[in-house]
C-alpha cells in the first residue's frame, strides 16, 4: 500500500517538510518536487492500525509541523496521488478498488497531477530502463490529453474504458500511460528518494593468491559483513560483482571482473561464495590475484513464508547453487525446464532457465479412479536420426535394418501410417535431416536469444513480458531447415516400435523415435 | 573366538555399512507417493516410496517411458519440483507435455552419452559418469519429489562397468529424505541398494483390436498403444510380487 501526502497551500511550501513526515514512517518514500511525497506503508499496519489509522498518524504529524496536507492511502503509487489530488482530508482506497475510486474523477486532474506528467518519471517502466527513443514527447502528452478532451471524455473512468488498441493506433503508445494512470496503475515502481547504500568490500593481498581454495577464505571475509549490512537494510543481492586485480608483467595492474546476476534476492554468505567460486572455476583468472573487491547491487528482501500444508521447495539459494553446480559439470545449455514450441516440426522443443523461486501449488484431491487420465505412450527421441534401411513392398515397409549398435531391426510385424508432414520450407534453407542441430545464423540467433535470456528483468520473480508478452525462451530443436518427410509407425519382430520416416528430399529413410 | 550374527549385523549398523544385509535393516516408516495408476499404487502400498532408491526396468517399448512420465505428471500435480537427468538426451518434450508433466517444475539435465561412440569407447563411460554426478548433486541439494536417472537406452556393458558402491552411496543419500530416487534401465542396476524394483514387459496376452500376439495394438491405420504387464520384482516393504496388467494408448 501507498500512501501520499500532498500539500495543496504552496504559500505554506517548506522545501523539506514533506520529507522528514515521510522519513518519520518509512525509509522507503520518493519526493516528486515540494508539495507531494509518496511512502510506501506495507507493515506499518503492525506498528499503527488499519489503514485508517496509518492516514490520520500522516495527517496529525502534518498537523504538528504546521501543514495542512490531503492523505491519500491506495494499493498503487498513481492512485494515491491521483487521489490525494483530487479529494482534501484523508482518503483510504482498498487495494483493488482504484479504478472505481478514480472513475467518477475528473480528466482534468491529469494536468494537475505535475509529478505523473514529468517526461523523467515516465521513463521507467516495469522496473526496467525504458529507452530514450521510447520517452514521451512532453507535447504529445499535452497532445493527448487535449485530444481526450475533444473526444468528449470527461471522466478518469471514461478514458480507462476505451479499447487500448484502438486507443494506442489513434494516438501511439504513451497514450496508454494515460489510460493506465487513468486505472490507477502504477507505471513505474516508487523509487526511493534515499540513494541506496553502497555495499562494497574489498581487501589488498600481501601475497599474490593463484588458486581458488585460498580464495575462498578472501571472499568468505568479504561476504561476511556485507551479508550482515544487507539483512540489517532487509536487502538481499542482485547482482555480485567480484573485481580482481591481477598481478601481470604489463605496464600496470589489470583488473578482471566478473557479474554473477542472482535468480533470487539473496544474502546468504555459503551460497554467495559458492556460486563466485563456481563461476571463476569456469572462468579462471589468468594470473594470480592481490585484491580482491566485492560489490553488491542490492535490491528488497524476499520474504518467504513455508506453509504446513504442501512440501517444502528447494530454497532459491539451494536451487541457484544446484543450478551452478549443474551448469560446470554439464554445461550450462544441457540443463533447463522443457517448454514446447508452436511449430509442427517433429521433436521441437525449447529449453527455459529453470526458475529458483516456485510458488506452493495448492494439493488437489487426487482424481477418482474412473476419472483417471490414460497411461499415454510416450516417445524417447533419436536427437540424431539413425539411418535405417528400409525393405518396401508395395510401398510399404516390411523390414527395418540398421547398422547402429544397439537398433537390431527385423521384419516388421506392423505398420501404420504413412502421415506426410512438411514445413519451413519458406525458410528457403534445404534440410539437414531431422534438423536437429542449429548451424550457422540459426546458432547465432540462439545466441542473441541467450543473451535476451541473461538480460532479462525477470529476475526475481517479477514475470516481466518480453518479446510479444510472453517469457523469453531459448530456442532449441527448431531449426529453420525445411522438413519434408513420409512417418509410419511400425512395430518389428523383436518386439520394438520405431517412428520411421522417409525424407523425401533424399529418399532415405531414418529411424526418428522409439515408442515406450 | 567369532562373533555371533546378531552382533556382526549391529556392528555393521554401527558404521552405516548395513546396506549389504537386507535382512537386517530396521524397519523404516513407509512414506509412499502415488504415480497415478490406481491398480498399481494399491499394489505398492500407496505408490513409489520416499527415501529409497526405486528401479524400473524393462526392454525396450516395455512402456517404461510410459510410466517415468506418469509418474513426474503425478510429481508435478501434486505441486513437487522433479529432476529428470536424461543421461541419453531422448526425451520427448511433445510426449510429455501430454502426459501432463508441469514443465515449469521439472528441471531436465541432457545428457551426452550417445547410443554410437564409434572408436571412442570411452566417450559414453565418461558421459555417464558425468550425469550420475549431475543425479547425486540434484539427490544431494534435496527437497525434489521424485529424482529420475534415465539410463534405458544406455550400453548394458557401461552401466555395469559403473562400481557397485555408486549405488549404496546414492541409498545413503536419499535414505530418510521425502525424494523418489528413480533409476530407469533396461535391467535391474541396483542390485540390493534397491528398496523396488518394477519391471515392465509388453504383454503376450491376446488382447487388442488387431491381435498380434504382441502386446502391441494397432487399428486400420493408426498406432493404438501397448498392452503392458507390471511386475513388482523386488519390494523392501510389500511381499506380493504381483503382475499387473497396463495398457498405453498413442498420444
Amino acid at each position: 500500500m501507498f500512501a501520499c501526502l500532498y500539500q495543496p497551500l504552496r504559500a505554506d511550501l517548506r522545501r523539506s517538510v514533506l520529507e522528514n513526515i515521510a522519513r518519520e514512517f518509512s525509509p522507503r518514500y520518493e519526493r516528486h518536487g515540494d508539495d507531494v511525497v509518496t511512502i510506501d506503508v506495507d507493515g506499518l499496519e503492525r506498528l499503527l492500525g488499519p489503514q485508517t489509522a496509518i492516514a490520520d498518524e500522516l495527517r496529525r504529524e502534518a498537523a504538528d509541523r504546521g501543514v495542512r496536507v490531503h492523505v491519500a492511502i491506495a494499493g498503487t503509487c498513481a492512485a494515491a496521488v491521483i487521489l490525494a489530488h483530487a479529494r482534501p482530508g484523508v482518503t483510504v482506497i482498498n487495494r483493488g478498488e482504484e479504478p472505481a475510486a478514480l472513475a467518477p474523477i475528473a480528466i482534468g486532474i491529469l494536468e494537475r497531477v505535475e509529478c505523473l506528467r514529468r517526461v523523467d518519471d515516465l521513463r521507467p517502466i516495469n522496473g526496467h530502463r525504458r529507452s530514450v527513443r521510447d520517452t514521451p514527447d512532453p507535447e504529445a502528452v499535452e497532445m493527448a490529453l487535449t485530444t481526450f478532451k475533444s473526444w468528449g471524455l470527461k471522466t478518469l473512468g471514461e478514458l480507462a474504458a476505451l479499447p487500448p488498441a484502438d486507443l494506442t493506433s489513434r494516438l501511439g503508445r504513451h497514450a496508454l500511460v494515460w489510460q493506465a494512470l487513468a486505472r490507477g496503475e502504477d507505471i513505474r515502481p516508487l523509487i526511493p528518494t534515499l540513494d541506496e547504500e553502497r555495499f562494497e568490500s574489498s581487501m589488498d593481498l600481501d601475497w599474490p593468491i593463484e588458486e581458488l581454495e585460498p580464495l575462498s577464505f578472501v571472499l568468505t571475509r568479504l561476504l561476511e559483513p556485507l551479508s550482515t549490512r544487507l539483512e540489517r537494510r532487509d536487502r538481499g543481492a542482485a547482482v555480485l560483482h567480484l573485481l580482481l586485480r591481477l598481478v601481470t608483467r604489463g605496464s600496470g595492474p589489470e583488473l578482471y571482473a566478473r557479474r554473477l546476476e542472482l535468480p533470487s534476492p539473496m544474502r546468504d554468505v555459503r551460497t554467495l561464495r559458492t556460486l563466485a567460486l563456481l563461476d571463476l572455476e569456469s572462468h579462471p583468472p589468468p594470473a594470480a590475484i592481490d585484491r580482491v573487491s566485492i560489490v553488491v547491487d542490492p535490491t528488497p528482501g524476499r520474504v518467504l513464508q513455508h506453509t504446513l500444508f504442501t512440501r517444502a521447495h528447494p530454497t532459491p539459494e539451494q536451487l541457484s547453487t544446484l543450478l551452478a553446480r549443474l551448469a560446470a559439470v554439464m554445461g550450462q545449455d544441457r540443463i533447463g525446464a522443457p517448454a514446447t514450441v508452436d511449430t509442427y516440426h517433429p521433436g521441437a522443443f525449447a529449453m527455459t532457465p529453470f526458475k529458483t523461486d516456485h510458488r506452493a501449488a495448492p494439493r488437489p484431491q487426487p482424481p477418482a479412479p474412473s476419472l483417471q487420465p490414460p497411461l499415454r505412450s510416450a516417445l524417447r527421441r533419436c536427437r540424431q536420426p539413425v539411418p535405417a534401411r528400409v525393405a518396401l513392398a508395395d510401398g510399404r515397409p516390411i523390414r527395418v535394418t540398421t547398422d547402429r549398435r544397439g537398433f537390431a531391426g527385423g521384419a516388421v510385424v506392423h505398420r501404420a501410417g504413412p502421415w506426410r508432414t512438411s514445413g519451413d520450407w519458406w525458410t528457403g534453407s534445404a534440410g539437414a535431416v531431422g534438423g536437429a542441430e542449429q548451424v550457422g545464423g540459426v546458432a547465432e540467433a540462439v545466441q542473441d536469444l541467450r543473451r535476451s535470456v541473461l538480460d532479462t528483468p525477470e529476475r526475481y520473480g517479477a514475470r516481466a513480458s518480453a518479446r510479444g508478452g510472453g517469457p523469453p525462451r531459448e530456442v532449441k530443436n527448431a531449426g529453420p531447415h525445411a522438413f519434408n518427410r513420409d512417418e509410419w509407425d511400425v512395430a518389428l519382430s523383436d518386439g520394438a516400435v520405431y517412428r520411421i520416416f522417409q525424407d523425401r528430399e533424399t529418399d532415405a529413410w531414418f529411424i526418428d523415435a522409439i515408442v515406450d | 573366538m567369532p562373533l555371533p550374527r546378531a552382533d556382526l549385523e549391529s556392528l555393521l549398523r554401527a558404521r552405516h555399512l548395513d546396506r549389504t544385509l537386507t535382512t537386517a535393516l530396521p524397519p523404516v516408516e513407509y512414506d509412499a507417493a502415488a504415480c497415478g495408476i490406481t491398480a498399481l499404487d494399491v499394489h505398492l502400498g500407496g505408490g513409489f516410496p520416499r527415501g529409497q532408491v526405486s528401479e524400473l526396468v524393462g526392454p525396450r517399448s516395455s512402456g517404461r517411458t510410459s510410466l517415468l512420465h506418469q509418474m513426474l505428471a503425478a510429481a508435478t500435480a501434486r505441486g513437487e519440483l522433479v529432476a529428470l537427468v536424461d543421461a541419453l538426451d531422448m526425451f520427448d518434450v511433445e510426449s510429455a507435455s501430454a502426459a501432463g508433466i508441469d514443465l515449469d517444475r521439472l528441471l531436465w539435465i541432457r545428457g551426452h552419452v550417445v547410443s554410437n561412440p564409434g572408436m571412442c569407447r570411452d566417450l559414453n563411460q565418461r558421459a555417464l559418469e558425468q550425469a550420475l554426478r549431475a543425479f547425486t548433486l540434484v539427490l544431494q541439494a534435496g527437497n525434489f519429489g521424485l529424482v529420475a536417472f534415465d539410463v534405458a537406452e544406455a550400453p548394458t556393458h557401461a552401466i555395469r562397468r559403473l562400481p557397485f558402491t555408486t549405488w549404496l552411496r546414492l541409498q545413503r543419500m536419499v535414505e530418510g529424505s521425502q525424494t523418489i530416487c528413480l533409476l530407469v534401465g533396461s535391467e535391474p542396476m541396483a542390485r540390493s541398494s534397491a528398496g523396488l524394483t518394477l519391471r515392465v514387459a509388453m504383454r503376450d496376452s491376446r488382447v487388442g483390436i488387431r491381435d498380434l500376439g504382441l502386446g502391441i495394438r494397432f487399428s486400420d491405420r493408426l498406432f493404438d498403444g501397448l498392452n503392458i504387464d507390471a511386475r513388482i520384482v523386488r519390494s523392501r516393504s510389500r511381499g506380493d510380487h504381483v503382475c499387473l496388467p497396463l495398457s498405453t494408448v498413442a498420444c
